[in-house]
């Protein structure tokens, strides 16, 4: 079977800056899979490339067996990507209900059905208590929960977590890590994007190091941290010498 | 699941036909010929606020050039009735279809403007729409058109004696247009057009086409703001540039809404009756030598809102509403 994401050579440059140089990976059904890396090493660019954000300068993405290098955000999203945003975005005058039924209406055009496929969301992300409150009034972590309802209400095939667990308290970290098991186990693939390695390895079936726009290494979570490239890579080189 | 939703929906509906049922009855009691006029302006300016709404409340794209819609929905009308004896009503059709294509192709490059780019545009676009009519020989450049009027008709849409079947019609363009937007509120469309306003990039990934989208908002609020030109030249029966495409008719369509609540159903009606009654009594109060004096009222009073209740008047109603729906 052909995995369900994979990225063949692609290059992101703006201007001179390279954000992204030569990435190739692939996604399989059913994965976990954690996309790592310090801070500029170009996660962010990879993800928006995956979303259909912008195309890249060079390389192509497939979808599920199919070219989608060409194609908006909107069409991806109708192909069954859907995303979160590590800076998050609700629709801040709309009600939770309300922000989750756009998402919802992708595959459901009768308003009933997408109304209750909305609320079926929210129960599955625990947000439902919170359906008839306007987005703008949601604490941080709700904000990020809803980003997933959100996703989540378009059935995406693959899931793009974009730091939804990052500056969360302790409780509220694992609350999402749970969270996101119940996606997997929902049938849904997901790449998540995220800093907070003690949270991510054990959640991952297999993660992906980017440093300086390229895949560093790729591997289980527990041969990846123990790799000398990325312990430098995070911490210099003197300490990948000492371990 | 989500009674309160329905119950609000139809509560809305209700409401709005029992209004609607006391406008009508209202000519029983006024028999006065000004007042009379007044609230014909009054549902006439209601009806565009809530066209104009569409797509610049629901969809955030604030548009000060709706005047140009106006005008082609009255230029379209005249034109068709005076050189090929079109009749008004389907003048008026026709006005609106054209107005929503060229609502469409204006909307191809404005809508990749942002923000105060995109309202700076439209403001241009409908001046020069303005300077164009002025010109047009054919359609009879700055002197305009004169209907000419002969009796009562329906089939011609003109009345001498009476201003009633006026009234009638803009109530009925006013539930139109209102009835459009509780309809388009619950639907893809309002969805979309709520999304793309507030966060277009998140509504493209949750499969929005954004693009798509505006231009559907576009069209609509054109439509029915030509609908509303094409009344009014019949109402005047007497149409220039400047009595049908002036920059005040932007500037009156959009007032009601920011005053009553923008992006919202009761705001545009709620703005229309305090607002043009009130432009009307200190017009005709300060008479000739005060022209403009009705331009700093608004002003004082969109300075006043938007300091006191940027959410508009109908916030004051939706606040108790709020603290009900939590209890």
């Amino acid at each position: 079977m052909t995995a369900l994401l994979e990225t063949r050579g692609v290059w992101q440059r703006f201007g001179g800056l390279v954000a992204n140089s030569d990435v190739s990976i692939s996604v399989g059904r059913g994965e976990i899979v954690g996309l790592i890396g310090p801070n500029g090493a170009g996660k962010s660019t990879l993800f928006n490339l995956i979303a259909g954000v912008l195309p890249p300068t060079q390389g192509s993405i497939w979808f599920d067996g199919e070219d989608v290098t060409g194609l908006p955000a909107a069409a991806r999203c109708q192909r069954g990507v859907g995303r979160t945003f590590q800076v998050v975005k609700s629709f801040e005058t709309m009600t939770v209900i309300d922000n989750v039924i756009v998402g919802a209406l992708v595959r459901n055009t009768v308003m009933r059905e997408a109304r209750r496929k909305a609320h079926e969301v929210l129960e599955f992300t625990g947000l439902a208590a919170r359906a008839d409150v306007l987005a703008s009034d949601l604490v941080p972590a709700e904000k990020r929960r809803l980003e997933v309802a959100r996703a989540l209400a378009t059935e995406p095939k693959l899931l793009l977590l974009d730091e939804v667990l990052t500056g969360l308290t302790p409780t509220e970290a694992q609350t999402g890590v749970a969270l996101v098991r119940k996606v997997r186990d929902a049938g849904i693939t997901v790449l998540m994007v995220e800093h907070v390695m003690e949270i991510v390895m054990p959640l991952v079936d297999r993660a992906i190091v980017l440093d300086l726009g390229k895949v560093l290494v790729e591997g289980k979570p527990a041969d990846v941290v123990r790799d000398p490239k990325v312990i430098s890579a995070y911490l210099g080189d003197r300490h990948a010498v000492s371990a | 699941m989500d009674k309160n939703f329905a119950v609000r929906r139809r509560r809305d509906l209700i409401v709005a036909a029992v209004l609607a049922g006391l406008a009508a009855l209202a000519p029983l009691f006024i028999k006065d010929v000004y007042v009379q006029n007044i609230l014909i302006l009054t549902l006439m300016y209601a009806a565009l606020s809530q066209s104009w709404n569409i797509l610049s409340g629901y969809c955030g794209q604030i548009s000060l050039g709706h005047a140009l819609y106006f005008g082609i929905g009255a230029y379209t009308t005249e034109l068709l009735f005076t050189k090929f004896g079109v009749l008004p009503w389907f003048g008026m059709l026709a006005g609106g279809v054209i107005a929503a294509i060229i609502a469409m192709g204006l909307g191809y490059p404005f809508f990749r403007l942002r923000g105060h780019y995109f309202v700076i545009a439209t403001i241009v676009i409908a001046e020069i729409g303005l300077l164009l009519f002025q010109n047009w020989e054919w359609a009879g450049a700055a002197m305009g058109i004169t209907i000419p009027v002969r009796g009562d008709s329906w089939l011609k849409f003109q009345f001498m004696r009476s201003k009633l079947p006026y009234f009638y019609f803009a109530l009925a363009l006013c539930c139109l247009a209102w009835f459009v937007t509780w309809w388009l509120e619950d639907s893809k469309w309002g969805f979309w057009w709520r999304a793309v306003k507030d966060n277009p990039e998140a509504a493209e990934s949750l499969g929005v086409v954004v693009f798509n989208s505006k231009m559907g908002a576009a069209a609509v609020s054109a439509f029915l703001v030509a609908v509303g030109g094409a009344f009014y030249a019949q109402f005047l029966a007497y149409i220039d540039p400047e009595s049908v495409m002036g920059f005040q008719f932007s500037l009156l369509m959009a007032l009601p809404a920011v005053l009553g609540g923008i992006g919202t159903l009761w705001g545009p009606v709620l703005g229309a009756a305090i607002l043009i009654p009130m432009t009307e009594l200190t017009r005709s109060y300060i008479g000739g030598s005060g022209r403009g004096v009705d331009l700093i009222v608004y002003g004082a009073l969109i300075v006043a809102i938007s300091l006191a209740l940027p959410q508009g008047l109908v916030s004051l109603f939706s606040r108790s509403k709020a603290k009900g729906a939590t209890r």
